[in-house]
């Protein structure tokens, strides 16, 4: 076969080919195992030193040429096939994908705040919803028959005497320090009951996050740096805060927390009640008489607890008007977060 | 608590404007929840911590001021002597030392009760107190001036030999001023005379010996009582006043008798009587207490360094008497209005208040490696996670419910129930999550809501023997749920149940859980799961019988439980690569009908046991019935996939193991090829 012939012939043959398939029987026509590019190739040890040299070059540029006219054959053909035949889709159209759920905010929030807890180093820990009264109360310094107790009325159970939903998570300060040596630093997340009429601002059952440190040299002025890292992390850096002083028997001094209202930025409006500020949270350095019931020796120890409602964060951050949206589980409301 | 700015003016040189004041108050602890003007004075509204009944009066909160100001006090330590002389007239006895450590009777005659004048009225409405005539209003004024609860007995209703502090006596009956007849007993504290029970002591006076325009003569009482038996006495009768809130918080001992000495002079000028006699039994003055203060403990607490002259200056400016102790040391000594100083750490917060918390810097805590602790959470966020990736909602519901409504979801299983429930919806602690999640089925129905799939990961709350017993439990409810989850639109009938089977699947799997089981039990609407043999839950189509109960009609409803404290014990969070399949997979499928009396899974038991160790795994991609099936039978189509992980298998291996599979279910199974 002479190559010089093939090679006239090829371009021709090669623009009459319409079609992918057309493309593919001129690839194997020439190409292929038992191709002509193979015979002649087949034929080269037939060949003298002399021929085969020049034969050799012959047959690879054909080769050459031959795969260039695919490569562009098979291009020309891609193109032209979209431009003749695309599928139009309509984007307009709803997307298709499997919906996927959603966590509670509750949840949602918890998370946020232990894992911001966590970054700092604090370990989370979590104890039961039944709880001793000494537990609840006493081992807190909050006195049986005391106005302190006013704030902490408690669902009693019947049947176990001295037995109780926890009114707070702070039992489980007392659970903590009894387990482990200080140095602590432990973050509770948890519900909690108490016996309030249901209302858009009170729900007798709710979550709070309680967090404390227990080591030599704590200070209420790290109280305030953890705070307000928490603070910033959740409701952004432009917020301000406040530590009021209050009173809670477990801690010696006590603080109230606010921070500058997120919706008016302080100028006062319906949500702060016109004061500008939205307290989030209950803190102090712990009580030396805490310590003694647990038995941590409160010369050479000191420690913060802090405490905040989850529900009452959620609200505040996602701008929702009542406490009872998070248990009735509409899943209209559920899927907004 | 109210309190006008005028009033606090009479004791207190206030410089500050009242927007001004309430801020440094609130910043001191005396949180200001609302301020009105009205009538050229200014209402403040304070919430006082129940620590600080100091604070429930006038002059102690103008004594704070004067703190936080500097301001000067124009309170004069009043401790005059009797202007009226103690008589044998009046004899006055206390049964209890403990119940009521003073007791002062003062007696003053011939007054005119009429109206109070214009300035008494007003101050005492203004702060939200009713005028009633001016000797009620008098006491009621030095109530709220100095903190002392005082009373008055219309005296010529008294049987005149002696006064009684005692407890009640069982059957005695007293009318009290607000016309309730109430039973006493042994627990209550009383003021009676020689006959009968004249008052329910430190909390309200009795109907009979109330004072009225008619009355003469009068007994002015003011007294110290035991606060927790006021508080036991108050929750007993469920009533609460003006007075037993102070008492029960505590008054001071010290300022008794200046209350009753104002009181009588006040009431001798507007009702225009005389003092005749006055009586005092008890404590004179309030034990002397020392706490001692190691100023360097103050930067050790509060993380700033503040001079010795300046915590000085803020404790002697609130009432603490210094003196210099040994070593440096304060020795403070705590005035009788003070009794909830008693550590060191309260005297450090009292500098810490007045010097302003906001002066307080912000450090960080070195906190060293945190200790270690083993717990489910980070598995039971897993799951909760999987349990989203599959479409579900998480629902919170309440841990309360009623004790037949989990009975009925929970039979033979009494729940714990509560000594004090709110009602009867909420009086018994969960047993199960079901009833729950019905709940808030039934409450998306009602919202027109047509697919519902939620989940809730909670306690459950069991009686076992002594003690009680948390669980911690996974429930699912799926409903309507027809158009969600697996696209295998093919799956239709049995829906429901195996929608929750491929939920529970897909945690074992993911939690590398082994050996689990589902069972079908009864009639086929129920199945239980199992792991290593072990029952760890059950899911079940609910009865229309509960359903009812709930309102919902014409759905399905399907429910599972399960034991996450049982499911994570199998957990298995180690994770080892298997290595890829180096040679080809070859897939053959089978159609054929199966009788409904062998399990889909039997059959796949057996096949697999039939085609080892070539047959892979087989799939289910096909199940139906329909017109082309016979009655009590099912097509089913599975995907058979061969494979080795020495070589690849040649046609003629696959066939001859596939055949023998073929032949395993029809003569095994009497399927039928289609």
């Amino acid at each position: 076969m002479d190559i010089e012939i093939i090679l006239s012939q090829i371009e021709e043959e090669a623009k009459n080919i319409k079609s992918l398939e057309g493309i593919e029987q001129f690839r194997l026509k020439y190409l292929g195992r038992k191709g002509i590019v193979a015979q002649l190739t087949s034929t080269i040890p037939s060949l003298s030193c002399q021929e085969r040299a020049s034969f050799g070059q012959k047959v690879n540029s054909l080769k050459n040429k031959l795969a260039v006219l695919i490569e562009d054959k098979q291009k020309g053909i891609a193109g032209n096939k979209e431009d003749a035949q695309v599928s139009y889709c309509d984007i307009g159209m709803p997307g298709i994908a499997q919906e996927i759920g959603h966590l509670h905010p509750i949840t949602q929030i918890t998370e946020e705040v232990c894992s911001i807890f966590s970054r700092i180093g604090f370990s989370i820990v979590e104890g039961p919803e039944i709880e001793s009264e000494y537990n609840n109360f006493t081992g807190l310094n909050i006195p049986l028959e005391h106005p302190s107790r006013e704030a902490f009325d408690t669902f009693y159970l019947k049947d176990y005497p001295k037995m109780l939903l926890r009114s707070h998570t702070s039992p489980v300060q007392v659970r903590a320090m009894k387990a482990h040596k200080p140095p602590l630093a432990i973050i509770v997340p948890g519900k909690v009951y108490r016996p309030d009429a249901v209302d858009a601002s009170h729900s007798f059952m709710f979550h709070q996050v309680e967090g404390f440190i227990v080591d030599k040299g704590i200070k209420f002025s790290d109280l305030k740096g953890v705070l307000e890292l928490f603070a910033k992390t959740v409701f952004g850096d432009g917020i301000k805060m406040r530590f009021r002083p209050h009173f809670f028997p477990f801690t010696e001094p006590s603080a109230e927390v606010d921070i500058s209202c997120i919706i008016c930025k302080g100028k006062g409006c319906s949500v702060c009640g016109q004061k500008g500020w939205l307290e989030i949270l209950g803190a102090g350095m712990i009580h030396p008489n805490v310590f003694k019931h647990v038995g941590i020796d409160s010369k050479r120890y000191t420690g913060f607890a802090f405490g905040m409602g989850i529900e009452r964060i959620a609200m505040l951050k996602y701008g929702i008007n009542d406490i009872r949206l998070f248990f009735e589980n509409d899943v209209r409301f559920l899927k907004q977060f | 608590m109210k309190f006008t700015y005028n009033w606090i003016k009479d004791y207190v040189d206030i410089r500050l404007p009242p927007e001004k004041l309430a801020e440094k108050l609130t910043m001191a602890g005396l949180e200001v929840i609302s301020l009105e003007s009205k009538e050229g004075d200014c209402i403040f509204e304070v919430e006082i911590t129940s620590n600080r009944p100091d604070w429930l009066n006038i002059l102690g909160i103008a004594r704070e001021i004067a703190a936080i100001t500097g301001a000067k006090l124009k309170i004069k330590d009043e401790r005059p002597g009797m202007q009226s002389k103690s008589t044998q007239a009046l004899k006055t006895e206390v049964e209890d030392k403990k119940d009521c450590p003073l007791y002062t009777a003062r007696i003053i005659r011939d007054i005119k009760v009429g109206l109070s004048p214009d300035w008494l009225r007003k101050r005492l409405e203004s702060i939200g107190c009713r005028s009633v005539n001016n000797v009620v209003d008098i006491t009621n004024y030095f109530l709220f001036e100095t903190g002392e609860p005082l009373h008055a007995f219309d005296w010529d209703k008294i049987s005149p030999d002696k006064i009684i502090v005692r407890r009640g006596k069982a059957g005695e009956k007293l009318t009290t001023i607000d016309g309730a007849l109430r039973s006493i007993d042994c627990n209550t504290l009383v003021i009676a005379d020689s006959l009968k029970p004249l008052a329910l002591a430190g909390i309200m006076g009795g109907k009979e010996s109330e004072v009225t325009y008619n009355t003469k003569n009068i007994l002015l009482e003011a007294a110290v009582f035991n606060p927790i038996l006021i508080r036991r006495t108050r929750q007993a009768h469920s009533i609460q006043s003006e007075s037993s809130y102070r008492f029960e918080r505590g008054v001071d001992l010290e300022a008794v008798k200046m209350a009753s000495q104002k009181a009588g002079m006040l009431i001798t000028e507007l009702c225009k009587g005389r003092q005749h006699c006055f009586k005092s039994v008890g404590l004179k003055k309030a034990q002397k207490r020392d706490v001692i203060l190691n100023t360097l403990n103050v930067e050790k607490v509060l993380g700033i360094s503040i001079k010795g002259s300046e915590t000085k200056e803020i404790l002697s400016g609130l009432g603490f008497k210094l003196k210099i102790g040994k070593r440096g040391l304060l020795k403070v000594g705590i005035p009788s209005f003070r009794q909830d100083v008693c550590l060191e750490e309260d005297l450090i917060e009292e500098v810490a208040r007045i010097f302003g918390y906001e002066h307080i810097p912000v450090s960080l805590p070195k906190i060293l490696p945190p200790i270690t602790i083993r717990d489910n959470r980070s598995l039971v966020s897993n799951i909760k996670n999987i349990l989203v990736g599959l479409g579900l909602n998480e629902a919170i519901t309440y841990s309360l419910d009623g004790s037949k409504t989990l009975q009925d979801f929970n039979p033979g299983i009494v729940a714990i129930e509560l000594l004090n429930p709110l009602s009867r919806e909420q009086e018994a602690l969960r047993t199960t999550l079901i009833p729950g999640l019905t709940h808030a089925v039934a409450n998306n129905l009602n919202q027109k809501q047509d697919c519902i799939a939620l989940f809730e990961i909670s306690h459950v709350f069991l009686k076992k023997d002594s003690s009680p017993y948390e669980e911690l439990k996974l429930g699912i409810a799926l409903t309507g749920a027809k158009r969600m989850f697996f696209n295998n639109a093919a799956i239709k009938d049995e829906l429901g149940l195996l929608n929750l089977k491929g939920i529970a699947e897909e945690i074992f799997k993911r939690l590398k859980v082994q050996g689990y089981e589902f069972i079908n039990q009864g009639q086929g609407g129920r199945a239980g799961i199992y792991i290593n043999k072990e029952k760890t839950g059950y899911m079940e189509m609910l009865g229309q019988e509960l359903l009812d109960k709930f309102g919902i009609k014409n759905k399905n409803v399907f429910m599972l439980e399960i034991s996450l404290d049982k499911l994570i014990s199998y957990a298995r969070t180690e994770k080892k690569y298997v290595s890829l399949p180096k040679y080809p997979v070859i897939t053959r499928d089978i159609s054929f009908i199966l009788q409904e009396k062998n399990s889909v899974k039997e059959v796949i038991v057996a096949l697999k046991e039939k085609g080892w160790p070539l047959l892979r795994s087989i799939k289910v991609v096909d199940y139906y019935k329909g017109k082309q099936i016979p009655e009590g039978c099912r097509g089913l189509t599975i995907e058979c996939n061969y494979g080795s992980n020495e070589r690849t298998l040649t046609e003629e291996e696959v066939y001859s193991v596939h055949s023998r599979i073929c032949l395993e279910l029809k003569e095994k199974f009497d399927a039928v090829m289609r």
